[in-house]
């Protein structure tokens, strides 16, 4: 059954698939520091306010991802910013995220160096993120 | 007429001000652009094994990402790092690869003699990308050792 997108069930789901993911266990060995994602307000998306994803993400696994308001996410040690439809377009395979950082999609704040490092297991990320069965605000 | 207090002032240590180490040629700079110069200037400052091989490099180094359709030119002046948006002429060495491979290129470890290590799993990717030509490098062979030095500036690992 579909979920509702970016809602606390959606967080717990992703969370789930992350912990799951042997790929991710394997590339984010040794990652100790928080991401954020903000998902910008599109009204005309039906998707009125910004939201922040808050990961808390810990040597190849997420002790916590919930969802908090835009300025939550951005006390992250890592912030990826992208309005509503763009994370959409992630969720759906039809952006990939290192691409989409490349191209100013999504902008990415923090040590650049560590995320680079962490390529696969920001990958394997997006990949939990499509495995989630999605109702989209955009789509009802 | 002597003046003591100008022989303090003259004594006086003076701190000038941190100098760039990466700019930007373009007014404008792109997100592919800020991005690699930010991400070398965030190696070379946080890794003092870095500094050398920054200080000594000297070349014009494209990069064009194949499945963006976008590129840099990094413009190494022998401690201080221009880049360009697009492709500049005169370059030394001219990377092209999709963005995944250059993603790679810069988790390529450095091994014994600073060379880079083709044969873990990063480095068997991108041995196996240059010969299927899914990596191309122009100006590789009489330019090895500047790939190597730009590979060792470049890596974060």
């Amino acid at each position: 059954m579909a979920i509702k997108a970016f809602s606390d069930e959606w967080a717990g789901a992703f969370k789930d698939e992350v912990n799951k993911s042997a790929v991710y266990k394997n590339a984010g060995k040794g990652w100790k520091w928080t991401v954020g994602l903000v998902v910008e307000a599109e009204p005309n998306k039906h998707f009125p306010e910004s939201k922040g994803v808050v990961m808390d993400l810990f040597d190849g696994s997420a002790r916590d991802i919930h969802m908090g308001s835009a300025a939550d996410a951005q006390k992250c040690d890592f912030v990826i910013t992208a309005p509503y439809t763009r994370w959409k377009e992630v969720a759906t395979k039809q952006l990939d995220a290192t691409k989409g950082m490349l191209q100013g999609k999504l902008k990415l704040k923090g040590d650049l160096p560590t995320i680079v490092r962490y390529t696969k297991a920001s990958q394997e990320m997006t990949e939990c993120t499509t495995r989630v069965p999605v109702e989209w605000p955009d789509e009802k | 007429m002597h003046d003591a207090r100008a022989r303090r002032m003259a004594r006086r240590k003076v701190t000038p001000p941190e100098e760039e180490l990466v700019t930007y040629a373009d007014a404008e700079p792109s997100a592919f652009a800020s991005m690699l110069g930010g991400l070398i200037e965030a190696n070379v400052k946080s890794r003092p094994e870095k500094q050398g091989d920054f200080d000594r490099l000297v070349a014009r180094v494209g990069i064009w990402v194949t499945d963006i359709d976008e590129g840099v030119t990094l413009d190494f002046k022998g401690g201080k790092l221009v880049v360009h948006n697009g492709l500049a002429a005169k370059r030394t060495l001219t990377i092209r690869a999709e963005a995944e491979t250059v993603m790679s290129l810069s988790n390529l470890k450095i091994g014994p003699l600073g060379l880079p290590v083709y044969f873990d799993e990063t480095g068997r990717g991108v041995a196996g990308k240059l010969l299927r030509r899914k990596l191309q490098i122009d100006g590789l062979l009489p330019n090895l050792l500047t790939l190597n030095a730009v590979t060792r500036v470049f890596s974060v690992q």
